[in-house]
């Protein structure tokens, strides 16, 4: 997609950055190995990679977070050694992390003139500048809310705004859009074009390849800290950077994981349900749930899963969903209501109690609640059935790690050994490993996976799947809980829609209904 | 043409990274060592007297070699608690508190009529006990503050060593409690001294190198301590709610019942370091019993950075420079508060020193 500008040989001979054999260790651990890459005036540039691949690892040696082991950086002709992210943001370079620095409390204003002023602040001026860059550039803004008022999408245009006032030569957004709605990444992706219109280079990273498609200039692919393709015609040579990517075939990926990534439409891929009598396993009847403020997140709902179920919960962000899995997890209570699985009730138990009558949980917010990071992997695949190695008090390390090696296999839980600490996996590897803990309950009937698959690799969404396909085939009642509604479309058999709490409708898993959901999703009953 | 290479590679230079866990405590002590030196010098003392009466004090005679042992055993108790705790993330700073109340229940046991009557060593070992459950539960009110009402224990243990001091000097004072009956107007605030019996057995039996049994069962408690954090469910479970309370209540891990034992075995082996200063060294107890221990404790479980080996080494210095200081005073007139300030330097050294190191590895 080269259409851009005719461009002179000297700024082919000298691009805007450029990275020759850089190379990144962490003890050991090469995050990047001898990258080359170059960034030119006015093109939005793409970074490929699954998680791990060393594209974060890579902005942050662009904005001089971390300082390279080797290798060679030249910005506008000049030998580039960024002392720090004050130097490389001095010397022209924005970039947009992946988690947001706003102070909630502070407008929008205030969290832009952050760190930026000094002695008297001057709002007006800023508000107005805000309100130039937000006309430009499509960011539309109100410079005196309060940042906490705002939504996730909004936030980030601060972010953007706050990178955009310094007028920077480079601008780096990693992976953005990996918290926004569709219609925000659409907004999104068309002000990176602009920015680049503008005559600025846009670095994007992300692993979706209708972003790509949609944005790119070029793309740059990154696997295991090496750079493996590049492309100067990304939507034509789609499949050739897939393959670079996952290093495998594109024919062979599972399709539902093939259309999240935007490679193939939105398909149903269901399955005959597996009994042909429907047998009710996880009853929710009339939950309720008031947070520590006593406002109701959760508004009498009610649902079941069947035997071999796959029932889908979408719904924006923050209409009860975390509440929902909270309560079904044994870690909030409900106010009112009741929770049963066949004849045990399971209102009000402890965490221990629903683990023990085989609910399978796979909670939103990995690292807070699913994992301990400090830990090994083995020590936390089995972190809720140490009893089962426990004799006379002692800790069984042995058949500990030889159990956990076992489930390594079975669910393809890659690391360099039972013992390797779980904060140095993947992140698809640690979800894998936390599937593997709740899929292997010995009385697993009910699977409740909330966001799944979220921040996870091709290859990792696929094998997700994969098992809660299998689960659903074993004869269990899954509740897929998710924001991303493709996810629901293709995996789920029913869904039901969230909003402030409450459910909004229900209907098949049909990619035809797509619009109906998303209309219920923003509250209009259909 | 930069090579970015030049200025990175100081961080894995072998020099440093030569295990810094060993090279930068002995720095820290010869840099304390050599600023004490100067202050000795400078206050106008000599200092070869002065390092002759330190060298004297610690291992210059059989008893100031057993009661430099004997002191550091209680600091390794308390830091041993102090490290079981930690493994937690809980941080209990009520050492000179747990210590105060194991003084107190020991003294109240060993003068209890019947007790140093008892026979198979019970008279020293009942004493004992009652120190280890009075400490115990001193800890464990703490817990349960935290676990009821979400009080920090730091400010929970640090508040309750007050009480437990202030009870200790309650109970001198007091001629309805522990105070021994006041004969004259000269009778000090002080219990009366616990019978032969309720002493503990001194391992030579030989009062010129009174270390006393307290020293080889701080060796053994440094092995349980150690088997239980490594290798024991138990162990496992402190690890869990220290690092993610969260992912641990979820995975069926109770974080009341891990808190309560945390920090009541964290006080039990607090009140078991009172009653060997009581029971071993002291045999009457006086207002200003716990002299500080508690604390020097504390120090110690802090430098040892939760290795069990690093607190008994931590207490050894700390043991060996007390008695060093002591003798220094008495001997070359140079203030004890010299040996603190000394102890203070090497504790912000190498609290410094090992920041200093992880900025450099961290790039």
């Amino acid at each position: 997609m080269s259409t851009s500008l005719p461009r002179s040989v000297d700024a082919v001979a000298e691009p805007l950055l450029s990275l020759s054999q850089v190379t990144k260790r962490f003890g050991n651990f090469a995050a990047l190995s001898e990258v080359s890459l170059d960034l030119r005036d006015g093109e939005v540039h793409c970074i490929l990679g699954e998680n791990g691949a060393g594209k974060s690892t890579l902005c942050n040696v662009i904005f001089g977070v971390h300082r390279p082991d080797g290798g060679v950086m030249r910005y506008r002709g000049a030998p580039f050694d960024p002392a720090g992210p004050a130097d490389a943001l001095g010397q022209g370079i924005a970039m947009v992390h992946q988690h947001f620095s706003l102070v909630g409390d502070l407008s929008v204003v205030d969290n832009v003139l952050l760190g930026r002023e000094r002695g008297i602040l001057n709002r007006k001026e800023c508000a107005r500048q805000l309100e130039r860059i937000a006309a430009e550039y499509g960011l539309p803004l109100d410079p005196f809310a309060k940042i906490e008022e705002l939504s996730v999408g909004e936030r980030q245009r601060v972010e953007i705004v706050k990178c955009l006032i310094r007028n920077p030569r480079l601008f780096v957004l990693d992976e953005p859009t990996a918290v926004l709605l569709p219609d925000e990444i659409a907004a999104l992706l068309d002000v990176c074009r602009r920015v680049a219109a503008s005559g600025r280079a846009v670095v994007l990273v992300t692993h979706k390849l209708a972003e790509i498609k949609k944005v790119a200039d070029r793309v740059t692919v990154l696997r295991g800290g090496r750079t493996v393709a590049t492309s100067d015609d990304p939507a034509g040579d789609i499949g050739a950077l897939v393959r670079a990517m996952i290093q495998g075939n594109v024919e062979a990926l599972d399709s539902s994981a093939a259309s999240i990534l935007g490679l193939e439409p939105v398909t149903h891929v269901g399955h005959e349900p597996a009994a042909k009598t429907r047998i009710e396993v996880l009853q929710i009847d009339g939950l309720s749930v008031k947070d520590s403020q006593g406002v109701t997140r959760l508004d009498n709902f009610t649902l079941t899963v069947d035997r071999g179920e796959i029932v889908g919960v979408a719904g924006v962000e923050g209409n009860g969903q975390s509440e929902l899995t909270a309560v079904l997890s044994g870690m909030m209570e409900a106010t009112e209501g009741r929770i049963h699985l066949g004849e045990i009730d399971l209102t009000r138990r402890s965490p221990k109690e629903i683990t023990a009558a085989g609910v399978g949980i796979v909670p939103e917010d990995r690292h807070a609640v699913g994992c301990v990071l400090g830990m090994s992997l083995a020590e936390n695949i089995y972190l809720n059935r140490l009893d089962e190695f426990t004799r006379f008090g002692f800790l069984n390390r042995t058949a500990l790690e030889r159990e956990a090696t076992s489930l390594m296999q079975r669910f393809d839980v890659r690391a360099r050994g039972p013992a390797a600490l779980f904060s140095s996996l993947s992140g698809g590897n640690q979800q894998k490993a936390v599937l593997a803990r709740e899929m292997t309950l010995p009385n697993l009937s009910c699977l409740v996976a909330a966001q799944p698959t979220r921040g996870l690799d091709v290859g990792a969404v696929a094998a997700v799947y994969g098992h809660i396909r299998d689960a659903c085939k074993r004869g269990i009642a899954v509740l897929l809980v998710s924001s991303e509604l493709d996810e629901l479309l293709t995996v789920a058999d029913r869904i039901v829609v969230l909003y402030r709490g409450r459910v909004m409708g229900s209907c098949p898993a049909d990619p035809k209904r797509k619009e109906a959901i998303g209309a219920m999703m923003a509250g209009q009953p259909q | 043409m930069t090579v970015v290479n030049q200025r990175g590679s100081l961080p894995g230079s072998p020099r440093l990274s030569l295990r810094p866990s060993l090279v930068v405590p002995v720095l820290a002590v010869a840099f304390a060592a050599v600023v004490g030196l100067s202050l000795i010098a400078m206050i106008g003392v000599s200092v070869p007297k002065a390092v002759a009466a330190f060298v004297d004090g610690t291992i210059g005679s059989p008893f100031a070699l057993a009661a430099s042992l004997n002191r550091s055993s209680v600091f390794a108790l308390v830091g041993f608690g102090f490290v079981l705790a930690n493994r937690a993330n809980l941080t209990n700073v009520g050492g000179e508190g747990q210590i105060a109340v194991g003084g107190i229940a020991a003294t109240a046991v060993a003068l209890y009529g019947h007790v140093s009557g008892s026979p198979l060593g019970l008279a020293f070992v009942l004493p004992t006990l009652a120190a280890v459950i009075a400490g115990g539960l001193w800890g464990g009110l703490a817990a349960v503050l935290k676990v009821k009402s979400g009080t920090n224990e730091v400010i929970s243990t640090l508040l309750l060593s007050f009480i437990g001091v202030w009870l200790l000097y309650w109970s001198v004072q007091s001629p309805a409690l522990l105070r021994k009956p006041m004969t004259s107007s000269a009778t000090l605030p002080e219990s009366l001294e616990i019978p032969d019996a309720t002493q503990l057995p001194l391992l030579t039996g030989d009062y010129s190198f009174p270390v006393h049994v307290g020293l080889p069962l701080t060796l053994i408690l440094a092995i349980v301590v150690s088997v239980i954090l490594s290798r024991t469910t138990l162990g496992f479970r402190l690890r869990a709610v220290g690092l993610n309370p969260v992912a641990a209540r979820r995975a069926g891990i109770s974080y009341a019942k891990t808190v309560v034992f945390a920090l009541s075995t964290a006080g039990a082996l607090g009140g078991l370091a009172g009653a060997l200063m009581l029971l071993g060294e002291q045999y009457t107890l006086k207002d200003g019993f716990s002299s500080g221990y508690g604390f020097d404790g504390l120090v110690a479980g802090l430098l040892s950075r939760g290795s069990i080996p690093g607190v008994i080494a931590a207490s050894l210095l700390f043991g060996f420079m007390r008695s060093g200081g002591i003798n220094m005073e008495m001997v070359a007139a140079v203030p004890t508060a010299l040996v603190v300030v000394i102890q203070g330097l090497i504790v912000i050294t190498l609290a410094g020193a090992s920041l200093f190191i992880e900025k450099l590895e961290r790039r």
